[in-house]
């Protein structure tokens, strides 16, 4: 049997038949290869060769939208567990491991249950199941090597290395010095197949800690949370990424186990190197670690959309600090064109001091201190939202603004934005994207972003000509279709600051507690 | 074009030629015993140039994008704010930018650069001041042309002035709401007490700053010979030394560079708590440390590496986080200049497990001085910090500017070539000593963020404890 030879994006011919583009896009279209292995797994490969390093991304198209209910927190939970080491990495005896593991499991369950009874629990059994578990704990350590995984990428000079959990997608990468590519295969395909989940319920209590630095003392953080719970009630994008609490703090290593394995399939997985290569033998390199992961069907992931709002959202929350302000607006996703267009939008509302935003409520009105636009938010898998983020400018309101921002809004419906304008956007878009092409780290992000999320990374090549094609109609007909109050959610945080903390101003009439 | 093709042509032929047997089952060989090819490296040097007036120019060429980088320092920063205006250096430096120039106003400098798709930015550190320019090819000179407007002849507009006071106010009022930010500025103001450094600004410092304040300022630290110029990216050397000379090399204004000493640090040991309801404690605690003209330099970027700046495998990361579970962020952290240098610890943890995470990383420090670190936590730390070494050189704006940066500090031009060596040639014993050195609790200072009611035990089983308000 011989092998079929692996089909490549016919992008090099492409270029051929194109009129030549500013030499920079040109450029980075023709130099991406992509490669898909006999398991599905789609790799995409690029060589810079300023400095001996390589920046490489794993993404996996699975994160918190997947999640089932009640078990929130989990996609998050287990990115966290990935650093703990595989059946090869971070032990000194793989079968004592996976025995004490199995009891630590069934002591965590049990103390699980009793602490679900709440106050209904018996303080008693509490403290033996606990002392259980900790001496189980205490037990293992002699079993397992702490941090291998990450003494062994720091140890080879790994820089960058992080994981991250979003919504729509799983994404593990690290940078290292060039002649260490087969290091990253090893230990990513081996993590990607046998992962050990030790030290599991004391990391489930550092995500409680991460939730209480990200969301509890965070008012930003804490005023998002509600802002996506209320804007979408039907779609899992309403649900924090970090979970709920209540479903956080029971999460269990089976429910982390099942995560996984419905999480890794090769075909949702995107590999993407860029950097100091010699793509042949990077190549080959991963196919020795990554090919022999067998493929596995997936399922068609079964989420419901958003129903159409019929009228606005609104919630209120009372946090000790500064007010402010979200606004979202219900619209598509990439690679829609609407969505291209609310990038042009976001740009004409808020990038820099020359926006629409900028100019009229911080410097002419003199009501914020800042306003900022995100296109996209909280994923970009599914319909998503144009978001607002506002902070007043005391003494003003939250509904001043809000009011101030409406006005902005409306003009974006009513006049088309003049041609200079709009010109400026675009040669700011363009700028920013080619600054954006600079760094190995910067690109292999993109490229396996827009590959995972979209099928096809080329949305990132062709970015910047289909922003050059939008008019100043499209930007208002995009305005009102998408930018109506009956559309879109509003979440403000009220201060619960006492007026004398706040130097003597009186407070907002809505006070908290 | 032709190498790409050439290249893909090679994949196919080695496609169609591997063994059909790559799927097989494969021994699992450890990760540390693969081996490597031997690194190629030989990173580009920029080169050094003087205008006549002064101002110095590093120069490197890189036409991978049709991009040209600026990146300048000027010696100047807010260590130079007088005590009753903290503030001044930073809006001096952001008015320069926003308020306009003789002949441009800020609007229209602003619309002109945004047009251009022009990135310029000015800023204030503690020991210097910076700015950054980002362009494409074509629009060099244009960048420049500005840039040397701003450096020579800002306009402080006096309602851009108004405005920025206005929202460094609003923005002091938010750092309250911002537990991490909020510990460590005040972490900073103990740290350097009686020193320039420890004055941050304030409501009141910043309504005291007038336009003559800046105009001042500006006076006294924008001149020739207190700047420094990295540029990189789509140019030649000769088209590059041919503009800056064109717009800079023209501009004659006297002054001397000003220097203020280093922090001396104090006797210490006490606990600073500030209070905030908050379910979760910010702990920061630390002291000054060893410059990078210090011997100890080294010694103690190896310790900072084991303590807690080495990520998971770090001793506090380790203990607090990996087998305890009590922290999402914690760690160190050491920054040294070139006449000083501060380190410290840092954990936020519930309010229930506060004590105990300040006892925690306290005792670690003990342990360090008492038994110093193994030969296998050393040997770790070395090869972490030599082999990521590499990193210092991945783009030419980098490389660029960490030249023009030595020489800013007033380090020797081989200082960071010298650097893997010299961390090599750290032993436990000088380790050991260096740990001895600084890490004492009389001198240390740590802050305690949170509400005590909430604490596992009251602050004070730790020992003194003062009250502090955070002063914004």
């Amino acid at each position: 049997m011989i092998r079929k030879p692996h089909i490549f994006i016919p992008v090099v011919l492409l270029v051929f038949l194109l009129q030549p583009l500013s030499a920079a896009e040109n450029d980075l279209e023709s130099r991406v290869l992509k490669f898909t292995l006999n398991n599905g797994i789609r790799v995409l490969l690029l060589e810079r060769h300023l400095s001996p390093t390589v920046s490489l991304y794993i993404r996996q198209r699975t994160g918190a939208v997947d999640e089932i209910s009640g078990k929130t927190g989990t996609a998050h939970l287990l990115e966290h567990m990935m650093f703990k080491g595989t059946t090869t990495i971070g032990t000194r005896n793989d079968a004592m491991e996976r025995e004490i593991l199995q009891k630590i499991k069934e002591a965590g369950r049990q103390l699980d249950l009793e602490r679900r009874k709440a106050d209904g629990a018996d303080a008693k059994t509490l403290e033996t199941l606990q002392a259980k578990l900790k001496a189980l704990q205490e037990e293992h350590k002699q079993w397992m090597i702490p941090n291998e995984l990450d003494r062994i990428y720091t140890e080879n000079g790994a820089e960058e290395m992080n994981a991250s959990t979003g919504q729509d997608l799983t994404t593990y990468h690290v940078s290292l010095p060039s002649n260490k590519v087969e290091l990253w295969a090893r230990i990513e395909s081996d993590r990607l197949q046998n992962p050990v989940f030790r030290e599991f319920y004391t990391e489930r209590d550092v995500i409680m800690e991460e939730r209480r630095q990200r969301i509890e003392t965070n008012p930003a953080g804490k005023l998002a949370e509600q802002f996506f719970a209320t804007a979408f009630r039907a779609h899992p994008y309403g649900r924090p990424i970090l979970g709920w609490p209540s479903d956080m703090r029971f999460l269990s290593m089976d429910d982390v186990s099942a995560f996984f394995h419905q999480a890794r399939a090769p075909r949702h997985t995107v590999i993407s190197v860029v950097g100091d290569i010699n793509p042949e033998e990077t190549l080959s390199i991963i196919r020795k670690y990554f090919e022999s992961i067998p493929a596995r069907k997936t399922a068609p992931p079964v989420i419901n959309g958003e129903p159409p709002l019929s009228d606005e959202r609104r919630v209120e929350v009372s946090f000790d600090a500064k007010p402010q302000l979200m606004i979202g607006y219900h619209k598509p996703p990439p690679p829609a064109q609407d969505d291209y267009t609310f990038d042009v939008i976001e740009a004409i509302l808020s990038k820099g001091r020359t926006s629409r935003f900028y100019r009229k409520l911080v410097e002419e009105m003199k009501i914020a201190e800042s306003v900022a636009t995100a296109n996209g938010t909280p994923g970009a898998r599914y319909p998503n939202l144009f978001a607002i983020f506002a902070t007043p400018r005391r003494p003003h309101a939250c509904r001043e603004l809000e009011q101030a921002i409406e006005a902005e809004l409306e003009r974006l419906k009513r006049e088309p934005v003049p041609e200079q304008e709009l010109q400026k956007i675009k040669n700011q878009l363009k700028a920013d994207f080619i600054r954006s092409l600079n760094s190995n780290n910067g690109l292999a992000s993109m490229l396996s972003y827009y590959e995972t999320l979209l099928g096809d990374y080329r949305y990132l090549t062709n970015y910047i000509k289909i922003i050059d094609k939008i008019t100043s109609d499209e930007i208002m007909q995009a305005a009102q279709k998408y930018l109506r109050n009956e559309n879109r959610a509003v979440a403000t945080l009220v201060s619960s600051r006492t007026p004398s903390e706040q130097s003597g101003q009186p407070a907002g009439s809505k006070m908290g507690k | 074009m032709k190498n790409t093709i050439r290249i893909l042509i090679c994949f196919y032929c080695l496609v169609l030629a591997a063994p059909v047997t790559a799927a097989e089952p494969r021994p699992v060989r450890h990760p540390d015993s693969l081996t490597y090819k031997p690194l190629r490296f030989n990173p580009p040097q920029a080169r050094r140039h003087t205008l006549d007036n002064g101002i110095i120019l590093y120069v490197l060429e890189d036409h991978e994008l049709p991009l040209v980088n600026i990146s300048a320092v000027f010696r100047s920063g807010s260590v130079h704010d007088p005590a009753a205006k903290a503030g001044l250096a930073e809006l001096t430096h952001r008015i320069m930018r926003t308020g306009g120039t003789q002949s441009l106003s800020g609007d229209d400098l602003d619309d002109l650069l945004a047009f251009h798709g022009i990135s310029l930015n000015f800023s204030a550190e503690m020991d210097m001041g910076l700015a950054n320019l980002s362009v494409l090819k074509q629009d060099l000179a244009l960048g420049l042309d500005v840039f040397s407007q701003i450096l020579r002849q800002p306009r402080f507009a006096q309602d851009k002035l108004q405005l920025a006071k206005d929202l460094h106010i609003e923005g002091l009022r938010g750092i309250l709401d911002d537990p991490p930010k909020y510990a460590f500025r005040e972490f900073r103001k103990l740290l350097y007490r009686d020193n320039p450094r420890g004055m941050l600004s304030s409501q009141i410092s910043v309504k005291n700053i007038q336009r003559s304040d800046l105009v001042d300022f500006h006076r006294r630290f924008f001149h020739p010979g207190n700047v420094m110029l990295a540029i990189t990216g789509d140019v030649t050397l000769a088209e590059a030394l041919r503009l800056a000379g064109r717009y800079l090399g023209d501009w004659q204004a006297s002054g001397r560079p000003e220097m203020i000493q280093p922090p001396a640090g104090q006797e210490n040991g006490t606990i600073h708590y500030l209070y905030k309801a908050i379910p979760q404690s910010v702990i920061v605690s630390g002291q000054l440390a060893p410059s990078k003209r210090d011997q100890d330099f080294y010694p103690f970027t190896i310790l900072d590496f084991i303590l807690g700046g080495g990520g998971f495998r770090s001793r506090i990361f380790q203990e607090v986080r990996s087998n305890r579970g009590l922290a999402y962020s914690t760690g160190s952290f050491y920054k040294a200049r070139q006449d000083y240098g501060a380190f410290g610890a840092y954990a936020m943890t519930k309010s229930s497990s506060t004590v105990a995470v300040v006892t925690l990383i306290s005792d670690i420090m003990t342990d360090v001085k008492e038994r110093g670190v193994t030969q296998e936590e050393l040997s770790w730390a070395k090869k972490s910090i030599n082999n990521s070494f590499i990193f210092s050189f991945q783009d030419t704006d980098q490389i660029a500017s960490q030249q023009m940066m030595l020489e800013y500090d007033r380090l020797p031009q081989d200082f960071l070539m010298k650097y893997p060596q010299q961390i090599d040639r750290v032993t436990a014993e000088a380790l050991h000593q260096t740990a001895n050195r600084y890490l004492n609790r009389e001198r240390a200072v740590t802050l305690i963020l949170g509400d005590e009611k909430a604490f596992d035990k009251p602050p004070s089983s730790l020992g003194k404890v003062i009250r502090i308000e955070g002063d914004l």
